[in-house]
């Protein structure tokens, strides 16, 4: 397995109404000069808007601020972008989240943040105390 | 940083047509709602929402547009969508939107399932 030099870039955006949308793009330029598909690039973009979304609306962090670090690789030819998406609000318990969007149907609109973002990225980890949330995703392109 | 969406509206016999042009998030989902509330007082019973030139939705955008499929339902109308991306595709069928309305690859199927003409 040959893994080449990662790239990374580092951003703090202010929790500002569509600031995901500098997120999703700067991820996704990344991720075009590393080679990923646009369908790849597409689903984490989505998945990095709801992570951005869910700081923004539910952290209630003092700060007002989302730290956000993409790291760019290549393994074997393939692409790959890890992304943390962090806020320094008051966390929130994860098990019961996981738990309550299994009842979730079309009656109940809101609380699909984390399925989608789930479903959208390859791997998932969420880190979260009172101190704050780190959600850190994978994105990779897969051999064909 | 705003990302605006535009909506046009396309009226046919039977029914209209809704372009939306960009990020489908809360605002955008209110001018989308805004404009199929105005179609559906105006006696529209037939809708389809056209997401050719919209490339980034967020479940916010989405939960305004089950909204507007369960209004259009209680009125006994129906919604449609076509030219989704794949992504779109994939997150309305995470957020069941897909189990209420019909989605369409294309307009011209679309157009003909519905009953829309010119």
């Amino acid at each position: 397995m040959t893994t080449t030099a990662e790239r990374q870039m580092d951003l703090t955006l202010p929790m500002v109404p569509d600031i995901e949308i500098a997120a999703a793009r700067a991820a996704g330029n990344l991720a075009r000069e590393l080679g990923m598909s646009s369908e790849a690039i597409d689903e984490m973009a989505h998945a990095i808007i709801e992570a951005c979304i869910n700081a923004r609306e539910h952290s209630g962090s003092a700060d007002k601020r989302i730290y956000v670090r993409f790291v760019g690789s290549q393994t074997d030819g393939h692409p790959r972008i890890d992304v943390w998406i962090t806020d320094r609000g008051r966390g929130f318990d994860a098990t019961a989240a996981r738990s309550r969007r299994q009842q979730l149907g079309v009656t109940h609109k809101r609380g699909w943040g984390l399925q989608i973002i789930e479903a959208h990225m390859d791997e998932v980890e969420i880190t979260t105390s009172p101190d704050g949330t780190t959600i850190h995703m994978v994105k990779y392109e897969k051999p064909s | 940083m705003t990302e605006e969406l535009r909506v046009a509206v396309d009226r046919r016999q039977g029914g209209a047509i809704l372009f939306t042009k960009g990020y489908i998030n809360n605002v955008g989902g209110e001018e989308i709602a805004n404009r199929a509330y105005e179609l559906m007082d105006g006696g529209v019973r037939t809708l389809l929402l056209n997401l050719r030139e919209t490339k980034i939705v967020n479940s916010i955008g989405i939960s305004i547009l089950i909204e507007i499929i369960e209004k259009m339902m209680d009125k006994g109308g129906r919604i449609a969508f076509c030219c989704l991306t794949p992504v779109i595709h994939k997150t309305f069928q995470i957020m069941g939107l897909a189990n209420y309305a019909t989605i369409f690859t294309d307009e011209e199927a679309a157009l003909r399932e519905l009953g829309l003409q010119a």
